[in-house]
């Protein structure tokens, strides 16, 4: 039974498969599960779900109960509000090193804002009862979800202060060393109206910052494709809010070690 | 007659006030009835946070300084919180600054007695991480608000949500200054966006005070972002 779900009220994308995988969940593709203990991961593993998370699902919309949370390993979620307008602002960005869902465990549920995915991958989740049940038994996962929470908070925090002081220039550098943080390489697949969507501003603004930023030799943008090409450059040209964010989730969770990465899932 | 302000009582917190016996016994002797001075810096960022603050009468403005000084409030806290989450979500510090922004009382709590508690407590951990969420929804809220909404709104919008944080709504002490500051724009848009409210009678302003005349007028002219926090805050607040 397919299931149609809108983004933004402009593209139908149908729901995602769940690739159920005889391999078993393997922890080093996400920081969180990987930053886990042994026993407090043999015992989530089994209940970890590989799921296909393509471009536009919506995870869960503005007030819907969550029923699943994820953990993603190469997709990149985008948290956003959308108003009621239809104007829509990216507040946070989640990837390999989080977990989308954490009003599961903050006992709220459901949450006015929207997760969707902006950059299809891979990742795997959990189903709510599941967590929840894992989050009574006394472990690690429940402090390490509340100081990942911690980061993501000062992650949205960041976005309201940059959004309220700094230019689209910067904020597009922002957005794009966000992105890139979470993929394998120096590549994103993006189109400027999902960007101007993100970032809450016309597709207009988004084509002149991002010519701006080819002309200087930061970045290659061709017909959804942005090659990063000077990452140090794009740093330079970024707020501070980048670096900021960075460093205080560096501080609360200090990177794990990565010893493989498969190529899926 | 005893003035409001200073009879203490930890149901003036709805937190403190929905705590179960046992967690309110162990914090009870560690809470401090202290006075909350409007301009308080109660924490900075990076600083290790020392003490948790409930505020009873008091309303504490978070908010973030960018590296040129330019500042922004991100969440507003009053009777219905805590100041200081980071005490317990394990950061110890968080980059954001708390300030008095509407000068009371309030109970403090030593960072060691709430750590403790909160490790311990299963239901004192649903309490606070249940507050946790509602701080998110203001701070996402207000991030969306400074993308897409005007000066006008936001500062209609922070009048209502300041008149429902007070006891006694009365006089507001708030300079266009502070309100500029805390809303991370320019004095000179506060004096405009406060003049048009004015001029449709819903405040009124004399130097360094404002009063709100007609709540419902200024909750017309906020944007839905006050709506959005107000129902998240009614639905994820504590039963008593």
């Amino acid at each position: 039974m397919a299931k149609v779900i809108t983004l933004n009220r402009s593209k139908t994308i149908p729901t995602p498969r769940s690739v159920k995988s005889s391999i078993p969940a393997t922890r080093y593709a996400n920081h969180l599960l990987a930053a886990l203990p042994e026993p407090d991961w043999l015992r989530l593993q089994p209940k970890l779900e590989a799921v296909v998370l393509p471009l536009g699902f919506v995870l869960f919309e503005s007030g819907q109960s969550l029923s699943y949370a994820y953990f993603p390993t190469s997709a990149i979620v985008s948290l956003l509000y959308v108003m009621e307008d239809g104007a829509s602002a990216e507040i946070a960005v989640v990837g390999n090193e989080g977990m989308v869902g954490i009003s599961l465990f903050m006992g709220g549920d459901s949450t006015p804002s929207r997760a969707v995915v902006q950059s299809a991958g891979y990742g795997y989740r959990v189903r709510a009862a599941t967590l929840k049940n894992e989050l009574q038994l006394p472990g690690a996962l429940m402090r390490l979800l509340m100081r990942y929470t911690q980061a993501l908070l000062t992650q949205m925090a960041q976005t309201a202060v940059c959004n309220r002081h700094h230019s689209l220039d910067q904020q597009l550098c922002r957005w794009l060393l966000l992105s890139l943080d979470r993929l394998d390489g120096s590549d994103l697949t993006m189109t400027q109206e999902l960007i101007a969507n993100m970032l809450g501003v016309r597709r207009e603004g988004v084509t002149e910052a991002a010519l701006k930023l080819q002309k200087a030799g930061i970045i290659r943008y061709s017909r959804g494709h942005i090659s990063v090409l000077d990452r140090p450059g794009l740093a330079a040209l970024s707020c501070e809010c980048y670096r900021v964010v960075k460093d205080e989730y560096d501080r609360l969770l200090p990177p794990a070690l990565l010893h493989e990465r498969p190529a899926d899932v | 007659m005893i003035s409001i302000s200073s009879a203490h009582s930890p149901l003036l917190n709805s937190l403190l006030a929905s705590l179960t016996n046992e967690d309110f016994t162990i914090l009870s002797t560690h809470l401090e009835w202290v006075v909350m001075p409007l301009g308080t810096s109660l924490h900075g960022p990076g600083e290790l946070i020392k003490f948790a603050y409930f505020p009873c009468t008091s309303i504490v403005s978070l908010h973030y300084i960018t590296q040129s000084g330019a500042s922004a409030e991100t969440a507003g806290v009053g009777s219905e919180g805590i100041v200081g989450t980071s005490i317990f979500m394990g950061g110890e510090s968080t980059l954001s600054s708390a300030m008095v922004h509407t000068g009371g009382y309030g109970y403090r709590l030593d960072r060691r007695t709430l750590q403790n508690a909160f490790e311990h407590s299963p239901t004192l951990q649903k309490v606070l991480l249940r507050y946790m969420q509602a701080l998110m929804t203001q701070i996402v809220q207000t991030a969306a608000c400074y993308r897409h909404h005007s000066v006008e709104q936001q500062l209609s919008g922070w009048l209502v949500a300041t008149h429902d944080r007070m006891r006694q709504p009365d006089e507001l002490v708030m300079t266009q200054e502070l309100l500029a500051n805390l809303l991370g724009v320019r004095r000179e848009s506060i004096t405009q966006a406060a003049g048009k409210l004015q001029a449709l009678g819903h405040i009124s302003y004399r130097r360094g005070h404002i009063r709100v005349n007609d709540v419902s007028g200024l909750r017309r002219c906020a944007c839905e972002c006050y709506n959005v926090v107000r129902k998240e805050l009614l639905r994820l607040a504590p039963s008593k």
